[in-house]
């Protein structure tokens, strides 16, 4: 479903990315740890095109999107992306922040676009919250309606991008319930988190990245309860 | 003031009205094309092409720098030496003059207002419209300039306050507008106080008007539309 071969990002003379393969299979769910700065964001933002790697080759149900002549927009639309900080479109409510991807990309009717939204937000539990502005609703409230907005465009995988470490820990169970579901359902997911629960629960793979490589990875059992590289060991000890 | 006064004035105002009707019409006939002009401009000099962004900076320091006066003077009397304009428009050159140039001085301010207010959006905006398939256009056109409309509001009203000022240097092309039509009556009434108070008075009627509209404009903004 995903195929990173050896990619490599620079920023400058910074690289913040070396040498990185990942294959990742229909339906898997993959934790990445690491500290901060290592180059977590960077990678999931390669894989929708946010960032241009430097070089290698990313596929995407084997379309290329490395490839200068693919088309980015077309990609992304398959592409589900949920940010740390939300980024829900501030002037809109909850139930267009939902549609306007599914109106204005997928060229869906309003009706079907509001049916299919309002399926969604029921999903993540805000059906009441339909017409309430993005600063109306909690931190927590607000990533359930960034993933509903993901979630309509139909994608194929979606990416989390510390979803939960900029909410009020009374707030993270609530993304995390929804998170699980859409793991337990068979979505393909890439997840940078460092909630260990989560990762036990639903991950299929645990990668742990450091200094721009991938150092270890391994089922989350084998990967929290023995961990072989020395920082693997240092990074779990500071975070557990 | 003495009796006079108010006979002057009242003799005066069919003109003085005029005169304000033009100065409206210049107005908004320069507004408009202006903001689509600073709108062009600000994407222009937003793009991620160097050449694009070289030409909206150049537009926007030579119409900053020069005197607008100048500006009106070069479009009406000079270029006619290098094209046709009159035998082209004949009388109406004059108005078309005066908007090409007003247009092109308030369009480089307007250009610095756009691009401050798209400036001034969170970039995860953007990150999360092309998250979602917008192409750059699409993520402009449905995120970005409805919010950076909001917070230009203010600055636009101010420019386009600054415009219907800019107005009265037409006077100098002869454009009948309210100052030019003040000069006209003062030149063979000699009133000089009580026709330069009506037309202070006047400018002032229709620029706090527009402030009173745009108050209520930005309020409803705020309240329906976020
Ligand atoms: N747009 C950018 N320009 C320059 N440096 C960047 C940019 N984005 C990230 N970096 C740098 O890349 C490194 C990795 O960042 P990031 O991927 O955000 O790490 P993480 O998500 O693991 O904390 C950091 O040193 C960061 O400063
Ligand atoms: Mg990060």
């Amino acid at each position: 479903m995903i195929s990173v071969r050896n990619i490599t990002k620079k920023f400058g003379h910074l690289t913040v990315l070396t040498d990185v393969s990942l294959e990742v299979a229909p339906q898997e769910v993959v934790v990445i740890i690491g500290p901060s700065g290592s180059g977590k964001s960077t990678f999931l933002r390669c894989l929708n095109g946010l960032e241009k790697v430097t070089k290698g080759e990313i596929f995407i149900n084997n379309v290329e999107i490395t490839h200068s002549k693919t088309n980015l927009s077309k990609v992304r639309k398959e592409v589900g992306m949920v940010f740390q900080r939300f980024n829900l479109f501030q002037h809109l409510t909850a139930l267009q922040n939902i549609t306007i991807g599914p109106v204005e990309v997928l060229k869906l009717s309003k009706k079907e676009a509001e049916d299919r939204a309002y399926a969604l937000l029921e999903k993540v539990g805000l059906k009441d919250k339909a017409h309430s502005y993005p600063d109306q609703l909690s931190g927590g409230q607000q990533q359930r309606v960034a993933i509903a907005r993901a979630l309509a465009m139909n994608p194929i995988v979606m990416l989390f991008d510390e979803p939960t470490s900029a909410l009020d820990p009374e707030m993270v169970g609530e993304v995390l319930a929804v998170m699980k579901d859409l793991a337990k359902e068979g979505m393909t997911m890439l997840v940078v988190t460092h909630e260990m629960g989560f990762a036990r629960e639903v991950g299929d793979r645990v990668l742990f990245m450091d200094e721009g490589r991938i150092v270890e990875e391994g089922k989350p059992s084998e990967l929290f309860g023995n961990p072989k590289e020395e920082r693997t060991k240092l990074f779990l000890s500071k975070i557990l | 003031m003495d009796s006079g006064t108010l006979g002057i004035i009242f003799d005066a105002m069919p003109m003085l009205i005029e005169g304000v009707k033009l100065t409206v019409i210049y107005s908004i006939a320069a507004i408009i094309p202006a903001t689509i002009v600073g709108l062009i401009f600000a994407l222009l000099k937003l793009s991620s092409l160097g050449f694009l962004r070289r030409i909206g900076e150049v537009y926007v320091h030579v119409f900053r720098g020069l005197p607008l006066l100048v500006v009106i003077f070069y479009i009406y009397f000079a270029v006619p030496h290098v094209l046709p304009m009159h035998a082209w428009f004949g009388d109406s050159y004059r108005f078309i003059a005066a908007i090409i140039a007003l247009t092109l001085n308030e369009g480089a301010y307007i250009t610095e207002i756009i691009r401050a207010g798209i400036l001034s959006i969170d970039h995860g905006q953007t990150e999360a419209a092309y998250s979602i398939g917008m192409n750059k256009f699409q993520a402009m056109r449905f995120i970005i300039l409805p919010q950076a409309f909001k917070r230009m509001i203010p600055p636009l009203m101010n420019q386009f306050i600054q415009t219907i000022k800019d107005t009265s240097l037409l006077s100098a092309i002869s454009v009948a507008e309210l100052t030019r039509q003040g000069q006209i009556y003062i030149s063979t009434s000699f009133a000089a106080l009580q026709i330069w108070t009506a037309v202070a008075i006047m400018y002032l009627i229709v620029i706090l008007s527009l402030t009173a509209i745009s108050t209520k404009l930005e309020r409803r903004w705020q309240i329906d539309k976020r």
